[in-house]
């Protein structure tokens, strides 16, 4: 019991602290604005709503803490859900396919990384042009039709209930610790924050940069893979169009998180809280019958404030 | 002393009927999108519908692009807030439908309108190919007679709407106007230039064409512009359907006398009448949806009931300007 609490201790940064006291008073907020927003099947709703963006910004706050981007992941996404419909349309067991698609997930992160590495061309650069490549894949297999029809058992992974916990939710808990554990309490970990803060010097500590590098991307594959499966499972539906944008969503929850923007700090714990800020504003706001438009001004004054108050608390820290 | 007190008395039962007869009701009411004029059109009915009735408590919202995950997230929301109608124009029939299913469980009534989906109680319907292909038939023949060499500027050849657009208006000229005469149906492929140059293959290939029927939003200008290049306006009619707003330069040219299409607005508002009465006393085949705009049938259909909003509406130079979308 003791070791459990130790391995998952969460150590709150000033920035963490902060971001908790806005997800309190966004709570607080929204319950004002709407008698259906503080219910525990709201709650859940809301677990539903961020678990696929979730899942990418996992592995993006891992890209950005070496300094890196991935803005390819929306793209992987469809690219993932394609694979896992036309394999299942050409017979393929519904589970085989589901792992098919997480599987060329990873393989497109693992090509993000390879072009990374052995072109060293920065990942802002490549991740665009396979943002481009990838969905443009999904939509060629796929001759940009959807993918319907599944057995229904495969529906439970993103419309099902344990209790009255959605089951991806679960996924994504589980996801989520794993990484905290890999970030916190492991050599690979520690190799991610070194590469962030100085990558000429991790590399001369001996630490294969490249190969950490090509793990780090592959890994953003495989969670865009993941969550392009839930999805799937979720609208009951692959379309080449799936995660169009998810990109952005994923680097604000990141962002948002305290994650400097350079690398070097942040971590899970942050990405959480801003996961969950933005997907209780947007929920509260909608249960309120506040538009969308405004909704999207207000997100981004949110993250701009945050950022701001970011700097504002660590440039002491510094001196 | 007692007059006052009767006074409030009376008041106070006024005020008491006047609640139970008009209980409020809240629609939510989702676009395929919003931000786009022919949705903008869609609200502006649907809140002249809340205005009239007094007793509609409209929201409209919708995702700022046309996806249907986001518009799930708006059902869901919808579900949570215990809103009692949700209207929806969906992106994406089977992909919405789960979570219109479970709104429905959870007491909601759906309202679908424009764009149906799997489960719903009623879907407001803008127009049945019958009827569409009826109004093109028709409108060629008021333009250009009874007789003469026609041809078809269609989508793509595998087009499902625009084929059953096409038997339909096969039908109607077998029957009504056998003299009008095909010489061709032409592929456009969704792309404004093809459009143009088919047309333009169609207009030398026969020097007697009389009109020319455009299937879809990107054709219909493209042929326009081409019998307008070729100087043919007013010799060759174009038939077609679009928005107003894109064919306005056209008909102002005088290139073009029609645009076929349904209103919008019209659209709307009928879904928020049909809303209405969905929840005060249920609808069933063969009631009848009561509007200041006129009196709509419900009809029953494969997935459940359906009311049509009536045959195409056609702009015309006359009415044209009053539309924005």
């Amino acid at each position: 019991m003791n070791a459990t609490r130790r391995y998952f201790r969460i150590r709150l940064s000033a920035a963490e602290i902060v971001l908790v006291a806005a997800l309190a008073l966004a709570i607080i907020v929204m319950s004002r604005l709407s008698p259906q927003f503080l219910t525990v099947n709201n709650f859940f709703e809301v677990t539903r709503f961020v678990t696929e963006i979730g899942l990418i910004s996992l592995g993006m706050s891992v890209v950005i803490l070496t300094g890196g981007i991935d803005l390819s992941v929306g793209s992987i996404v469809g690219l993932s859900a394609i694979v896992l419909g036309a394999s299942f349309h050409a017979g393929v067991n519904v589970w085989l396919a589901a792992l098919l698609g997480v599987l060329a997930g990873a393989l497109c992160g693992f090509v993000n990384g390879l072009i990374i590495t052995r072109a060293n061309i920065p990942p802002l650069i490549v991740t665009l042009a396979t943002l481009a490549i990838y969905r443009g894949l999904a939509l060629g297999i796929s001759q940009a039709r959807n993918y319907r029809d599944y057995p229904d058992v495969f529906y439970k992974l993103g419309q099902g209930y344990v209790g009255p916990v959605p089951v991806q939710f679960i996924v994504f808990v589980v996801f989520m610790l794993v990484f905290v554990l890999l970030l916190g309490r492991t050599v690979f970990g520690r190799a991610v924050y070194a590469l962030g803060n100085n990558e000429t010097a991790t590399r001369f500590s001996g630490i294969h940069v490249d190969r950490l590098k090509l793990i780090i991307y592959t890994l953003s594959g495989f969670l865009s893979g993941v969550a392009g499966i839930v999805l799937v499972s979720r609208l009951s539906t692959a379309k080449p169009d799936l995660g169009l944008g998810y990109e952005l969503d994923a680097i604000t929850a990141v962002v948002l998180g305290g994650t400097a923007i350079a690398g070097g700090s942040g971590g899970i714990w942050g990405t959480l809280l801003g996961l969950f800020i933005v997907g209780i504003v947007r929920n509260g706001l909608s249960l309120a019958f506040i538009k969308a438009d405004v909704q999207l001004v207000f997100i981004g004054l949110v993250l701009i404030a945050a950022v701001v108050f970011n700097q504002v608390t660590r440039r002491p820290a510094r001196r | 002393m007692k007059v006052v007190r009767s006074a409030v008395a009376v008041l106070a039962m006024l005020l008491l009927s006047a609640a139970f007869a008009q209980k409020q009701i809240t629609i939510y009411m989702i676009p395929k999108l919003v931000g786009i004029d022919y949705f903008n059109a869609t609200k502006q009915g649907a809140e002249e519908a809340a205005k009239e009735l007094g007793n509609v408590k409209l929201i409209y919202d919708g995702p700022t692009e046309g996806r249907v995950d986001k518009q799930i997230e708006f059902v869901e929301n919808a579900i949570t807030a215990k809103v009692d109608v949700i209207s929806i124009a969906s992106n994406d029939p089977v992909a919405i439908a789960p979570v219109l299913e479970k709104a429905r469980k959870a007491g909601i009534k759906v309202v679908t309108w424009d764009a149906d989906a799997n489960s719903r109680d009623v879907f407001v319907n803008q127009a049945t190919f019958e009827g569409i292909g009826k109004a093109l038939a028709d409108q060629m023949a008021k333009e250009v007679g009874k007789t003469g060499e026609v041809a078809i500027v269609t989508s793509s050849l595998t087009a499902p709407n625009q084929n059953a657009w096409i038997k339909a208006m096969k039908d109607v000229l077998a029957k009504s106007y056998p003299g009008l005469k095909i010489v061709g149906t032409k592929p456009s492929e969704e792309d404004q230039q093809l459009a143009f140059k088919v047309t333009q293959d169609l207009i030398k290939a026969y020097p007697n064409l009389k009109g020319v029927w455009a299937l879809s939003s990107v054709a219909f200008p493209g042929a326009a512009e081409a019998v307008k290049q070729a100087g043919k306006a007013g010799k060759i009619a174009v038939v077609g359907l679009s928005t107003p707003n894109q064919m306005k330069p056209f008909m102002k040219d005088g290139v073009i006398k029609s645009v076929v299409l349904w209103n919008p607005v019209d659209l709307g508002y009928l879904s928020v009448y049909a809303a209405r009465q969905l929840v005060d006393k249920g609808l069933k085949p063969g009631d009848k949806v009561v509007t200041k705009r006129g009196t709509f049938t419900v009809q029953k259909d494969k997935i459940s009931l359906q009311i049509l909003l009536g045959p195409p509406f056609i702009f015309t130079p006359q009415n044209i300007d009053k539309f924005n979308f």
